[in-house]
Protein backbone atom coordinates (compact mmCIF):
# COMPACT_ATOMS: atom_id res chain seq x y z
CA UNK A 1 0.00 0.00 0.00
CA UNK A 2 1.52 3.10 -0.61
CA UNK A 3 1.95 5.63 2.18
CA UNK A 4 -0.79 8.13 2.71
CA UNK A 5 -0.19 11.62 2.22
CA UNK A 6 0.11 13.88 4.73
CA UNK A 7 -3.13 15.93 4.22
CA UNK A 8 -2.47 19.53 3.95
CA UNK A 9 -4.20 21.47 6.96
CA UNK A 10 -7.86 22.50 6.53
CA UNK A 11 -8.01 26.27 6.12
CA UNK A 12 -11.15 26.61 7.78
CA UNK A 13 -10.87 24.68 10.72
CA UNK A 14 -13.63 22.92 12.79
CA UNK A 15 -14.26 25.04 15.55
CA UNK A 16 -15.56 28.13 13.22
CA UNK A 17 -17.31 25.40 10.99
CA UNK A 18 -19.51 24.03 14.19
CA UNK A 19 -18.89 27.69 15.84
CA UNK A 20 -17.25 26.57 18.51
CA UNK A 21 -19.94 23.93 19.48
CA UNK A 22 -18.66 19.60 19.79
CA UNK A 23 -22.13 18.66 21.08
CA UNK A 24 -24.59 17.94 18.31
CA UNK A 25 -28.25 18.52 19.60
CA UNK A 26 -29.76 15.06 19.25
CA UNK A 27 -27.70 11.64 19.57
CA UNK A 28 -29.76 9.34 17.43
CA UNK A 29 -27.24 9.87 14.30
CA UNK A 30 -24.28 7.34 13.82
CA UNK A 31 -22.16 6.77 10.55
CA UNK A 32 -24.54 4.77 8.85
CA UNK A 33 -27.88 7.12 9.46
CA UNK A 34 -28.92 7.95 6.18
CA UNK A 35 -29.72 11.59 5.20
CA UNK A 36 -32.76 12.93 3.01
CA UNK A 37 -32.37 16.67 1.79
CA UNK A 38 -35.79 18.65 1.76
CA UNK A 39 -36.40 20.19 -1.32
CA UNK A 40 -38.38 22.74 -0.38
CA UNK A 41 -36.32 25.15 2.01
CA UNK A 42 -34.08 27.86 1.15
CA UNK A 43 -30.39 27.82 1.60
CA UNK A 44 -30.18 30.94 2.78
CA UNK A 45 -28.87 31.77 6.28
CA UNK A 46 -26.81 28.30 5.96
CA UNK A 47 -22.76 28.75 6.08
CA UNK A 48 -21.28 26.84 3.39
CA UNK A 49 -20.64 23.92 5.17
CA UNK A 50 -24.27 22.77 5.32
CA UNK A 51 -25.14 24.07 2.13
CA UNK A 52 -22.67 21.61 0.89
CA UNK A 53 -24.26 18.92 2.92
CA UNK A 54 -27.74 19.68 1.28
CA UNK A 55 -25.90 19.70 -2.28
CA UNK A 56 -24.92 16.45 -1.35
CA UNK A 57 -27.74 14.93 -0.22
CA UNK A 58 -30.21 16.52 -2.71
CA UNK A 59 -29.45 14.16 -5.66
CA UNK A 60 -30.64 10.96 -3.23
CA UNK A 61 -29.95 9.69 -0.27
CA UNK A 62 -26.11 9.73 1.41
CA UNK A 63 -25.52 7.82 5.25
CA UNK A 64 -23.87 10.47 7.34
CA UNK A 65 -20.32 8.60 6.90
CA UNK A 66 -19.75 9.74 3.46
CA UNK A 67 -21.04 13.14 3.99
CA UNK A 68 -18.52 13.44 6.34
CA UNK A 69 -15.76 11.88 3.86
CA UNK A 70 -17.19 14.50 1.17
CA UNK A 71 -17.04 17.33 3.17
CA UNK A 72 -13.65 16.08 4.22
CA UNK A 73 -14.52 16.98 8.09
CA UNK A 74 -14.70 14.71 11.09
CA UNK A 75 -17.35 12.64 11.75
CA UNK A 76 -18.21 14.09 15.13
CA UNK A 77 -18.52 17.49 13.59
CA UNK A 78 -20.57 16.67 11.01
CA UNK A 79 -22.70 15.68 13.26
CA UNK A 80 -23.12 18.86 15.14
CA UNK A 81 -23.61 20.04 11.54
CA UNK A 82 -26.40 17.60 10.79
CA UNK A 83 -27.72 17.81 13.73
CA UNK A 84 -28.57 21.61 13.07
CA UNK A 85 -29.90 20.64 9.86
CA UNK A 86 -32.24 18.82 11.22
CA UNK A 87 -33.42 20.96 13.67
CA UNK A 88 -34.17 23.33 10.95
CA UNK A 89 -36.19 21.03 8.84
CA UNK A 90 -33.38 21.11 6.33
CA UNK A 91 -32.54 17.35 6.81
CA UNK A 92 -34.33 14.20 7.51
CA UNK A 93 -33.36 11.28 8.85
CA UNK A 94 -33.66 7.36 7.89
CA UNK A 95 -32.95 4.28 9.81
CA UNK A 96 -30.24 2.49 7.48
CA UNK A 97 -31.50 0.16 4.97
CA UNK A 98 -31.38 -3.75 6.57
CA UNK A 99 -28.81 -5.93 5.52
CA UNK A 100 -30.05 -8.07 2.21
CA UNK A 101 -32.35 -10.99 3.61
CA UNK A 102 -30.39 -14.46 4.37
CA UNK A 103 -30.99 -17.01 1.11
CA UNK A 104 -32.96 -19.52 1.58
CA UNK A 105 -32.74 -22.42 3.10
CA UNK A 106 -33.57 -24.98 0.61
CA UNK A 107 -30.74 -23.75 -1.92
CA UNK A 108 -28.45 -23.39 1.05
CA UNK A 109 -28.92 -27.36 1.70
CA UNK A 110 -28.85 -27.97 -1.84
CA UNK A 111 -25.70 -26.57 -1.95
CA UNK A 112 -24.44 -28.01 1.30
CA UNK A 113 -25.57 -31.57 -0.34
CA UNK A 114 -23.72 -30.86 -3.38
CA UNK A 115 -20.59 -30.05 -1.99
CA UNK A 116 -20.61 -33.03 0.55
CA UNK A 117 -21.20 -35.62 -2.55
CA UNK A 118 -18.18 -33.88 -4.46
CA UNK A 119 -15.94 -34.13 -1.40
CA UNK B 1 78.24 125.31 35.97
CA UNK B 2 76.49 124.26 38.96
CA UNK B 3 73.51 125.69 37.74
CA UNK B 4 73.28 123.60 34.88
CA UNK B 5 73.08 120.66 37.13
CA UNK B 6 70.13 120.77 38.42
CA UNK B 7 68.38 122.25 35.68
CA UNK B 8 69.86 119.16 33.57
CA UNK B 9 68.50 117.19 36.67
CA UNK B 10 64.98 118.28 35.83
CA UNK B 11 64.98 118.32 32.66
CA UNK B 12 65.91 114.58 32.65
CA UNK B 13 63.10 113.38 34.83
CA UNK B 14 60.74 115.42 33.87
CA UNK B 15 61.70 113.78 30.31
CA UNK B 16 61.77 110.67 32.38
CA UNK B 17 58.14 111.45 33.65
CA UNK B 18 56.90 111.91 30.42
CA UNK B 19 58.22 109.15 28.68
CA UNK B 20 57.31 106.96 31.78
CA UNK B 21 53.56 108.58 30.94
CA UNK B 22 53.60 107.80 27.63
CA UNK B 23 54.45 104.25 28.26
CA UNK B 24 52.30 103.95 30.83
CA UNK B 25 49.56 104.94 28.41
CA UNK B 26 50.42 102.81 25.80
CA UNK B 27 50.73 100.04 28.37
CA UNK B 28 47.15 100.46 29.73
CA UNK B 29 45.70 100.43 26.20
CA UNK B 30 47.77 97.28 25.49
CA UNK B 31 45.86 95.82 28.77
CA UNK B 32 42.76 96.90 27.36
CA UNK B 33 42.74 95.72 24.26
CA UNK B 34 44.32 92.58 26.17
CA UNK B 35 41.71 92.09 28.38
CA UNK B 36 38.92 92.83 25.69
CA UNK B 37 40.72 89.68 23.40
CA UNK B 38 40.97 87.48 26.67
CA UNK B 39 37.21 87.92 27.27
CA UNK B 40 36.49 87.24 23.70
CA UNK B 41 38.67 84.20 24.41
CA UNK B 42 36.98 83.23 27.22
CA UNK B 43 33.98 83.54 25.57
CA UNK B 44 34.53 81.66 22.34
CA UNK B 45 36.14 78.93 25.30
CA UNK B 46 32.79 78.88 27.02
CA UNK B 47 30.96 78.92 23.89
CA UNK B 48 32.81 75.64 22.47
CA UNK B 49 32.27 74.37 25.79
CA UNK B 50 28.80 74.62 25.74
CA UNK B 51 28.68 73.99 22.04
CA UNK B 52 30.40 70.23 23.35
CA UNK B 53 28.11 70.08 25.82
CA UNK B 54 25.45 70.36 23.57
CA UNK B 55 27.11 67.92 21.38
CA UNK B 56 26.75 65.23 23.82
CA UNK B 57 23.88 65.86 25.89
CA UNK B 58 21.16 66.21 23.22
CA UNK B 59 22.46 66.00 19.45
CA UNK B 60 24.39 62.79 20.18
CA UNK B 61 20.99 61.33 22.01
CA UNK B 62 19.08 62.48 19.23
CA UNK B 63 20.86 61.15 16.68
CA UNK B 64 20.75 57.57 18.25
CA UNK B 65 16.96 57.64 18.68
CA UNK B 66 16.22 58.61 15.51
CA UNK B 67 19.35 57.54 13.09
CA UNK B 68 19.76 58.86 9.20
CA UNK B 69 17.19 61.41 10.36
CA UNK B 70 17.73 65.66 10.49
CA UNK B 71 15.82 66.99 13.62
CA UNK B 72 14.86 70.46 14.06
CA UNK B 73 16.30 71.65 17.08
CA UNK B 74 19.51 69.55 17.26
CA UNK B 75 21.80 71.56 15.29
CA UNK B 76 24.38 73.60 16.79
CA UNK B 77 23.79 76.00 19.62
CA UNK B 78 25.89 78.54 17.86
CA UNK B 79 25.52 79.65 14.42
CA UNK B 80 29.27 81.23 14.20
CA UNK B 81 30.76 77.96 15.28
CA UNK B 82 29.02 76.33 11.89
CA UNK B 83 32.18 77.47 9.63
CA UNK B 84 35.00 77.22 11.91
CA UNK B 85 37.44 74.15 12.03
CA UNK B 86 35.94 73.06 15.26
CA UNK B 87 32.62 73.37 13.67
CA UNK B 88 33.66 71.24 11.07
CA UNK B 89 35.36 68.89 13.56
CA UNK B 90 31.83 68.47 16.09
CA UNK B 91 29.94 67.68 12.47
CA UNK B 92 32.40 65.12 11.66
CA UNK B 93 32.29 63.61 14.70
CA UNK B 94 28.29 63.43 14.36
CA UNK B 95 28.91 61.95 11.05
CA UNK B 96 31.08 59.11 12.51
CA UNK B 97 28.82 58.25 15.34
CA UNK B 98 25.91 58.43 13.68
CA UNK B 99 27.77 55.94 10.67
CA UNK B 100 28.67 53.79 13.85
CA UNK B 101 25.42 53.60 15.52
CA UNK B 102 23.64 52.82 11.92
CA UNK B 103 26.06 50.13 11.53
CA UNK B 104 25.84 48.56 15.29
CA UNK B 105 22.26 48.73 14.54
CA UNK B 106 22.21 46.65 11.41
CA UNK B 107 23.81 44.49 12.62
CA UNK B 108 21.74 44.02 15.68
CA UNK B 109 18.60 44.01 14.04
CA UNK B 110 20.36 41.53 11.29
CA UNK B 111 21.34 39.18 14.25
CA UNK B 112 17.95 39.60 15.95
CA UNK B 113 15.95 38.84 12.71
CA UNK B 114 18.02 35.54 11.72
CA UNK B 115 17.96 34.51 14.99
CA UNK B 116 14.02 35.04 15.75
CA UNK B 117 13.67 33.76 11.72
CA UNK B 118 15.27 30.40 13.02
CA UNK B 119 13.46 29.79 16.36
CA UNK B 120 10.22 31.00 14.46
CA UNK B 121 10.76 28.53 11.60
CA UNK B 122 10.98 25.39 14.11
CA UNK B 123 8.51 26.89 16.54
CA UNK B 124 6.31 26.96 13.11
CA UNK B 125 7.03 23.53 12.28
CA UNK B 126 5.93 22.04 15.86
CA UNK B 127 2.94 24.43 15.74
CA UNK B 128 1.99 23.00 12.02
CA UNK B 129 2.87 19.38 13.40
CA UNK B 130 0.22 19.78 16.20
CA UNK B 131 -2.39 20.69 13.85
CA UNK B 132 -1.91 17.74 11.71
CA UNK B 133 -2.25 15.28 15.05
CA UNK B 134 -4.66 17.63 16.45
CA UNK B 135 -6.47 16.74 13.19
CA UNK B 136 -5.97 13.44 13.15
CA UNK B 137 -7.29 13.45 16.47
CA UNK B 138 -10.58 14.79 16.05
CA UNK B 139 -11.02 11.98 12.85
CA UNK B 140 -10.27 9.30 15.14
CA UNK B 141 -12.60 10.23 18.36
CA UNK B 142 -16.52 10.55 17.91
CA UNK B 143 -17.06 11.57 21.10
CA UNK B 144 -18.43 15.31 21.64
CA UNK B 145 -16.81 15.78 25.15
CA UNK B 146 -13.11 14.75 23.63
CA UNK B 147 -13.91 16.84 20.32
CA UNK B 148 -15.11 20.03 22.66
CA UNK B 149 -11.45 19.72 23.97
CA UNK B 150 -9.98 19.11 21.22
CA UNK B 151 -11.31 22.33 19.40
CA UNK B 152 -10.07 24.28 21.86
CA UNK B 153 -6.57 22.47 21.92
CA UNK B 154 -7.14 23.30 17.83
CA UNK B 155 -7.86 27.02 18.55
CA UNK B 156 -5.35 28.08 20.37
CA UNK B 157 -2.68 26.67 18.17
CA UNK B 158 -4.22 28.11 15.18
CA UNK B 159 -3.17 31.47 17.31
CA UNK B 160 0.07 30.46 18.47
CA UNK B 161 0.83 29.18 14.77
CA UNK B 162 -0.41 32.72 13.71
CA UNK B 163 1.83 34.02 16.10
CA UNK B 164 5.05 32.55 15.07
CA UNK B 165 4.30 33.19 11.20
CA UNK B 166 3.72 36.91 11.75
CA UNK B 167 6.93 37.26 13.75
CA UNK B 168 8.86 34.89 10.87
CA UNK B 169 7.06 37.13 7.99
CA UNK B 170 8.57 40.36 9.69
CA UNK B 171 12.31 38.55 9.84
CA UNK B 172 12.20 38.39 6.05
CA UNK B 173 10.53 35.02 5.83
CA UNK B 174 8.28 33.55 4.02
CA UNK B 175 4.41 33.10 4.79
CA UNK B 176 5.85 29.38 5.25
CA UNK B 177 2.66 27.41 3.98
CA UNK B 178 1.61 26.53 0.39
CA UNK B 179 -2.01 26.28 -0.16
CA UNK B 180 -4.37 25.30 -2.85
CA UNK B 181 -6.14 28.24 -4.74
CA UNK B 182 -9.31 28.90 -2.48
CA UNK B 183 -12.39 30.79 -2.37
CA UNK B 184 -11.97 33.90 -1.23
CA UNK B 185 -14.21 33.41 1.39
CA UNK B 186 -12.71 30.42 2.56
CA UNK B 187 -9.54 32.10 2.77
CA UNK B 188 -11.67 34.88 5.26
CA UNK B 189 -13.12 32.39 7.33
CA UNK B 190 -9.48 30.48 7.61
CA UNK B 191 -8.26 34.23 8.84
CA UNK B 192 -11.20 33.72 11.43
CA UNK B 193 -9.70 30.59 12.46
CA UNK B 194 -6.72 32.18 13.74
CA UNK B 195 -8.40 35.09 15.80
CA UNK B 196 -9.30 34.66 19.73
CA UNK B 197 -12.39 35.79 18.85
CA UNK B 198 -13.70 33.91 15.82
CA UNK B 199 -17.47 34.07 17.28
CA UNK B 200 -17.45 37.55 16.95
CA UNK B 201 -16.75 37.44 13.25
CA UNK B 202 -20.01 37.99 11.11
CA UNK B 203 -19.09 37.57 7.11
CA UNK B 204 -21.27 38.67 4.79
CA UNK B 205 -21.59 38.67 0.52
CA UNK B 206 -21.22 36.17 -1.79
CA UNK B 207 -18.43 36.18 -4.86
CA UNK B 208 -17.57 33.39 -6.88
CA UNK B 209 -13.93 34.49 -6.90
CA UNK B 210 -10.76 32.40 -5.79
CA UNK B 211 -7.21 33.84 -4.26
CA UNK B 212 -4.42 32.79 -6.32
CA UNK B 213 -2.82 29.97 -4.45
CA UNK B 214 0.47 31.67 -3.89
CA UNK B 215 -0.90 34.76 -2.19
CA UNK B 216 -3.58 32.08 -0.13
CA UNK B 217 -1.61 32.05 3.01
CA UNK B 218 -0.46 35.60 3.08
CA UNK B 219 -4.06 37.08 2.91
CA UNK B 220 -5.32 34.67 5.46
CA UNK B 221 -2.11 35.73 7.48
CA UNK B 222 -2.99 39.87 6.58
CA UNK B 223 -7.15 39.69 7.38
CA UNK B 224 -6.41 37.59 10.36
CA UNK B 225 -4.61 40.59 11.57
CA UNK B 226 -7.16 43.32 10.55
CA UNK B 227 -9.49 41.06 12.31
CA UNK B 228 -7.31 40.36 14.94
CA UNK B 229 -6.92 44.27 15.81
CA UNK B 230 -10.71 44.83 14.79
CA UNK B 231 -11.93 41.83 17.64
CA UNK B 232 -9.37 43.45 20.37
CA UNK B 233 -10.47 46.52 20.09
CA UNK B 234 -13.93 46.70 20.50
CA UNK B 235 -16.11 45.48 23.04
CA UNK B 236 -16.62 41.96 23.81
CA UNK B 237 -20.50 42.16 22.68
CA UNK B 238 -19.91 43.23 19.94
CA UNK B 239 -19.36 41.77 16.35
CA UNK B 240 -16.89 42.18 13.59
CA UNK B 241 -18.71 43.17 10.33
CA UNK B 242 -16.60 41.53 7.27
CA UNK B 243 -18.02 42.39 3.79
CA UNK B 244 -16.52 40.50 0.86
CA UNK B 245 -17.53 41.77 -2.82
CA UNK B 246 -15.57 42.41 -5.78
CA UNK B 247 -14.40 45.51 -7.36
CA UNK B 248 -13.64 46.64 -10.59
CA UNK B 249 -10.08 45.97 -10.29
CA UNK B 250 -10.28 42.91 -7.65
CA UNK B 251 -12.00 42.25 -4.81
CA UNK B 252 -11.90 43.72 -1.52
CA UNK B 253 -12.55 42.22 2.18
CA UNK B 254 -13.98 45.33 4.53
CA UNK B 255 -13.95 45.32 8.25
CA UNK B 256 -15.79 47.17 10.49
CA UNK B 257 -15.62 47.26 13.97
CA UNK B 258 -17.76 49.19 16.57
CA UNK B 259 -14.58 49.86 18.63
CA UNK B 260 -12.37 52.46 19.71
CA UNK B 261 -10.86 53.73 16.64
CA UNK B 262 -8.07 55.41 16.36
CA UNK B 263 -6.72 59.22 16.32
CA UNK B 264 -4.95 61.05 14.01
CA UNK B 265 -1.19 59.89 14.93
CA UNK B 266 -2.24 56.05 15.15
CA UNK B 267 -4.09 56.27 11.70
CA UNK B 268 -0.46 58.25 10.65
CA UNK B 269 1.60 55.17 11.73
CA UNK B 270 -0.93 53.04 10.73
CA UNK B 271 -0.62 54.20 7.15
CA UNK B 272 3.32 54.29 7.27
CA UNK B 273 3.31 51.07 8.51
CA UNK B 274 0.68 49.47 5.80
CA UNK B 275 2.83 51.04 3.28
CA UNK B 276 5.38 48.58 3.69
CA UNK B 277 8.01 51.32 3.11
CA UNK B 278 11.51 51.04 5.03
CA UNK B 279 12.83 48.67 6.99
CA UNK B 280 10.55 47.13 10.09
CA UNK B 281 12.93 47.81 12.91
CA UNK B 282 12.13 44.55 15.24
CA UNK B 283 14.18 45.79 18.12
CA UNK B 284 12.02 49.09 18.44
CA UNK B 285 8.54 47.32 18.46
CA UNK B 286 6.68 48.64 21.26
CA UNK B 287 6.58 46.87 24.48
CA UNK B 288 4.35 44.38 24.49
CA UNK B 289 5.26 44.57 20.59
CA UNK B 290 2.61 45.30 18.03
CA UNK B 291 3.62 44.06 15.05
CA UNK B 292 0.10 43.63 13.19
CA UNK B 293 0.45 46.44 10.76
CA UNK B 294 4.41 46.19 10.23
CA UNK B 295 3.57 42.58 9.24
CA UNK B 296 0.47 43.07 6.89
CA UNK B 297 2.65 46.16 5.63
CA UNK B 298 5.23 43.47 4.92
CA UNK B 299 2.70 41.22 3.22
CA UNK B 300 1.28 44.03 0.67
CA UNK B 301 4.74 45.15 -0.62
CA UNK B 302 5.53 41.61 -1.14
CA UNK B 303 2.71 40.01 -2.84
CA UNK B 304 0.90 43.51 -4.65
CA UNK B 305 -2.20 43.75 -2.26
CA UNK B 306 -3.32 46.84 -0.31
CA UNK B 307 -4.22 47.60 3.06
CA UNK B 308 -5.98 50.88 4.61
CA UNK B 309 -7.66 51.86 7.77
CA UNK B 310 -8.01 55.73 7.25
CA UNK B 311 -12.12 55.45 7.07
CA UNK B 312 -14.42 55.85 10.37
CA UNK B 313 -16.90 52.88 10.72
CA UNK B 314 -20.38 53.25 10.35
CA UNK B 315 -20.46 51.54 13.63
CA UNK B 316 -17.85 54.41 15.30
CA UNK B 317 -14.86 51.81 15.27
CA UNK B 318 -12.40 51.65 12.35
CA UNK B 319 -13.18 49.88 8.64
CA UNK B 320 -10.13 48.00 7.51
CA UNK B 321 -10.41 47.58 3.99
CA UNK B 322 -7.76 45.20 2.15
CA UNK B 323 -7.79 45.54 -1.52
CA UNK B 324 -6.81 42.30 -3.93
CA UNK B 325 -5.86 42.76 -7.35
CA UNK B 326 -6.77 40.94 -10.16
CA UNK B 327 -3.55 39.59 -10.20
CA UNK B 328 -3.82 37.58 -7.05
CA UNK B 329 -7.31 36.15 -8.17
CA UNK B 330 -9.04 33.94 -10.17
CA UNK B 331 -12.60 32.94 -11.52
CA UNK B 332 -14.02 30.27 -9.00
CA UNK B 333 -14.99 27.01 -11.28
CA UNK B 334 -18.50 26.07 -10.40
CA UNK B 335 -19.04 22.76 -9.77
CA UNK B 336 -21.11 20.12 -11.39
CA UNK B 337 -24.38 20.27 -9.84
CA UNK B 338 -25.17 16.64 -9.68
CA UNK B 339 -28.61 16.00 -11.98
CA UNK B 340 -31.18 16.35 -9.91
CA UNK B 341 -33.46 13.09 -9.35
CA UNK B 342 -36.89 12.85 -9.33
CA UNK B 343 -38.53 11.72 -5.95
CA UNK B 344 -41.79 11.08 -6.53
CA UNK B 345 -43.25 7.55 -7.18
CA UNK B 346 -43.24 6.44 -10.81
CA UNK B 347 -46.55 4.92 -11.73
CA UNK B 348 -45.96 1.06 -12.00
CA UNK B 349 -46.14 0.71 -15.81
CA UNK B 350 -43.55 -2.06 -16.18
CA UNK B 351 -43.45 -5.18 -15.07
CA UNK B 352 -42.01 -5.35 -11.49
CA UNK B 353 -38.32 -6.10 -11.65
CA UNK B 354 -37.43 -8.62 -8.88
CA UNK B 355 -34.07 -7.54 -8.40
CA UNK B 356 -33.66 -3.60 -7.49
CA UNK B 357 -32.27 -1.82 -9.99
CA UNK B 358 -29.43 0.06 -8.65
CA UNK B 359 -27.19 1.93 -11.25
CA UNK B 360 -23.70 0.88 -10.60
CA UNK B 361 -21.03 3.58 -10.89
CA UNK B 362 -18.55 3.52 -12.89
CA UNK B 363 -15.06 4.12 -10.74
CA UNK B 364 -14.73 7.93 -11.23
CA UNK B 365 -11.25 8.85 -9.93
CA UNK B 366 -9.13 7.28 -7.32
CA UNK B 367 -8.63 8.97 -3.60
CA UNK B 368 -5.45 9.62 -2.52
CA UNK B 369 -4.25 6.32 -1.16
CA UNK B 370 -5.36 4.72 -4.80
CA UNK B 371 -8.09 2.69 -4.29
CA UNK B 372 -10.97 3.71 -6.30
CA UNK B 373 -13.84 6.19 -5.31
CA UNK B 374 -17.31 4.90 -4.54
CA UNK B 375 -20.19 6.62 -6.29
CA UNK B 376 -22.80 7.45 -4.76
CA UNK B 377 -26.31 4.21 -5.76
CA UNK B 378 -28.82 6.26 -6.47
CA UNK B 379 -32.28 4.17 -6.87
CA UNK B 380 -33.27 4.16 -10.70
CA UNK B 381 -37.12 5.92 -10.24
CA UNK B 382 -37.02 6.92 -13.78
CA UNK B 383 -40.68 6.46 -15.30
CA UNK B 384 -39.30 4.53 -18.35
CA UNK B 385 -36.23 2.56 -17.83
CA UNK B 386 -33.51 1.78 -20.82
CA UNK B 387 -34.13 -1.26 -22.66
CA UNK B 388 -31.31 -3.43 -21.77
CA UNK B 389 -29.89 -5.96 -23.92
CA UNK B 390 -32.23 -9.41 -24.10
CA UNK B 391 -28.86 -11.23 -22.62
CA UNK B 392 -28.63 -9.34 -19.67
CA UNK B 393 -32.75 -8.91 -19.17
CA UNK B 394 -32.46 -12.57 -19.24
CA UNK B 395 -30.05 -12.62 -16.82
CA UNK B 396 -31.43 -10.31 -14.34
CA UNK B 397 -34.57 -11.84 -14.85
CA UNK B 398 -34.25 -14.53 -13.12
CA UNK B 399 -35.33 -16.13 -9.73
CA UNK B 400 -33.42 -17.58 -7.32
CA UNK B 401 -35.02 -20.61 -8.46
CA UNK B 402 -33.67 -20.21 -11.20
CA UNK B 403 -30.76 -19.57 -10.37
CA UNK B 404 -30.12 -22.46 -8.18
CA UNK B 405 -31.57 -25.35 -11.27
CA UNK B 406 -28.62 -23.74 -13.52
CA UNK B 407 -26.16 -24.17 -11.02
CA UNK B 408 -27.48 -27.36 -9.46
CA UNK B 409 -27.07 -28.79 -13.56
CA UNK B 410 -23.44 -26.85 -13.77
CA UNK B 411 -22.45 -29.06 -10.80
CA UNK B 412 -23.81 -31.85 -11.85
CA UNK B 413 -22.86 -31.84 -15.21
CA UNK B 414 -18.91 -31.11 -14.33
CA UNK B 415 -19.72 -34.26 -11.36
CA UNK B 416 -20.44 -36.68 -13.71
CA UNK B 417 -17.77 -35.74 -16.21
CA UNK B 418 -15.22 -36.37 -13.30
CA UNK B 419 -16.87 -39.64 -13.10
CA UNK B 420 -16.74 -41.40 -16.19
CA UNK B 421 -13.08 -39.68 -15.99
CA UNK B 422 -12.54 -41.75 -13.26
CA UNK B 423 -14.79 -44.96 -14.49
CA UNK B 424 -12.09 -44.45 -17.27
CA UNK B 425 -9.05 -44.69 -15.62
CA UNK B 426 -10.12 -47.36 -13.31
CA UNK B 427 -10.71 -49.47 -16.54
CA UNK B 428 -7.49 -48.72 -17.06
CA UNK B 429 -6.45 -50.40 -13.45
CA UNK B 430 -8.96 -53.33 -14.18
CA UNK B 431 -6.05 -54.27 -17.14
CA UNK B 432 -3.33 -54.09 -14.76
CA UNK B 433 -5.20 -55.51 -11.07
CA UNK B 434 -8.22 -57.29 -11.85
CA UNK B 435 -9.21 -57.45 -7.90
CA UNK B 436 -8.78 -53.63 -7.26
CA UNK B 437 -10.88 -52.92 -10.59
CA UNK B 438 -13.73 -54.71 -8.79
CA UNK B 439 -13.97 -53.03 -5.68
CA UNK B 440 -13.43 -49.51 -7.76
CA UNK B 441 -16.38 -50.52 -10.52
CA UNK B 442 -18.52 -51.01 -7.05
CA UNK B 443 -18.22 -47.62 -5.69
CA UNK B 444 -18.04 -45.46 -9.27
CA UNK B 445 -21.49 -46.03 -10.86
CA UNK B 446 -22.99 -44.86 -7.91
CA UNK B 447 -22.47 -41.52 -8.46
CA UNK B 448 -23.98 -41.21 -11.53
CA UNK B 449 -26.81 -42.57 -10.03
CA UNK B 450 -27.14 -40.37 -7.25
CA UNK B 451 -26.49 -37.82 -10.00
CA UNK B 452 -29.94 -38.27 -11.69
CA UNK B 453 -31.52 -38.93 -8.71
CA UNK B 454 -30.84 -35.52 -7.17
CA UNK B 455 -33.92 -33.64 -7.81
CA UNK B 456 -34.97 -30.24 -9.42
CA UNK B 457 -34.02 -27.36 -7.21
Amino acid sequence: MTPRRRPEGRLVRSYVVTDGRAHPTRNTLDLVTLLIAATDLPLTGLNPEKRRVMELCRPGALSLAEVAGHLQLPVSVTKVLVADLMDSGHIVTRAPIPAARPSDARILQEVLDGLRARL
Amino acid sequence: MTDQIPQAVTWALASALFVTAVLLLRQQGITRRQRRKNAGLADEVRAREEELRHLVLVRLPALADHPGQDLPGVGPLDTRLAGTEFGKGLDEVLTRFSGAVAHAQARADQSAKAALKASMRSIQALANEQQVSISEMQDRHDDPDVLRDLLEVDHTNAQFGRRAQAIAVLCGSWPGRQRSTSPLLEVVRGATSRIRDYRRIRINGQVDIAVESRAVEPVVLAVAELLDNAARHSQPNTTVEVTVQSVHNGACVVIDDAGVGMDGQAVDRATRLLAGRGEVDVTRLADPPQFGFAVIGVLARRYGFSVSVDTRSPYGGVRAVAFLPTALLTQLEPAAPEPAIDLTPVPDTTEPSPRPAVTEGTAEGTTDGGLPKRRRRTPRRTAAPEPEPAGTAEVSGRTPEENARIMGAFARGTRFGRAAGRILDEDEYVNADAAEADASTDTAPSAPHENEGTPHA
